[in-house]
């Protein structure tokens, strides 16, 4: 466990006891909310960033199909 | 399967379509490799297709004397085949496809970009129309 500063969003209060430390108590369902927040961001930003950012290039041979064509489909295959 | 269902909608969608094979052999598939490299040979003599084909009715028989036997039977010059197959001219060339693959995150195959939009394993061509449809939309 943390100190109270290193986790001080999920803080739900302190109690000051005469003669103790003061407790501190988490809320873990802040903690679950944050979490579930990361993972939709990374998988709703990721896979668009990972496929829109390489260039891709190509032999004239393993080419099918006009060069004007509208839909063109890139396929990574492996033969085996 | 996937082979068969791309060369129907090649007629279907015939001139609004175009294909591009991009080499992803698998690490854990040893002969695939030389596969890869022996359909560019077969390319550089323009018979990049027909050996594609070859490739995919016979997997997995892709020993060095099979590779040969296909270029032999598809009237390429079997020495200037083994050639190019012996020297890996185009080693490079396959690892750079791979390399763009890795750089996308694809890491399955078969795997699929329609205009751009990934489609993922072994679609059904119902699958496909519907992607291809979509993307002739987005076009208009």
């Amino acid at each position: 466990m943390g100190t109270a500063a290193s986790y001080s969003r999920s803080v739900k209060y302190l109690s000051r006891c005469a003669g103790r430390p003061p407790r501190v108590y988490y809320s873990w369902i802040g903690w679950i909310g944050v979490t579930l927040s990361l993972l939709t961001l990374i998988v709703a930003v990721f896979p668009a960033r990972a496929f829109a950012q390489v260039e891709l290039t190509w032999s004239p041979s393993m080419v099918k199909g006009p060069s004007g064509a509208p839909v063109t489909i890139i396929e990574f295959s492996d033969y085996q | 399967m996937v082979q068969r269902s791309l060369a129907k909608l090649f007629e279907e969608y015939e001139g609004r379509i175009r294909l591009v094979f991009k080499d992803r052999p698998l690490s854990m598939h040893t002969l695939a490799r030389p596969a890869h490299e022996a359909a560019r040979c077969a390319g550089a003599s323009g018979k990049y297709w027909p050996y594609h084909d070859r490739l995919f009715a016979e997997q997995p028989k892709f020993r060095r004397s099979d590779l040969l036997a296909y270029a032999t039977e598809l009237g390429l010059d079997p020495d200037a085949f083994a050639r190019c197959l012996d020297e890996r001219r185009f080693a490079a060339d396959v690892e750079r496809d791979i390399e763009q693959a890795q750089a996308l995150g694809i890491n399955s195959t078969p795997t699929f970009l329609i205009n751009g939009r990934p489609v993922i394993g072994a679609t059904s061509i119902e699958e496909f129309r519907a992607a291809i449809d979509k993307a002739l939309q987005e076009r208009r």
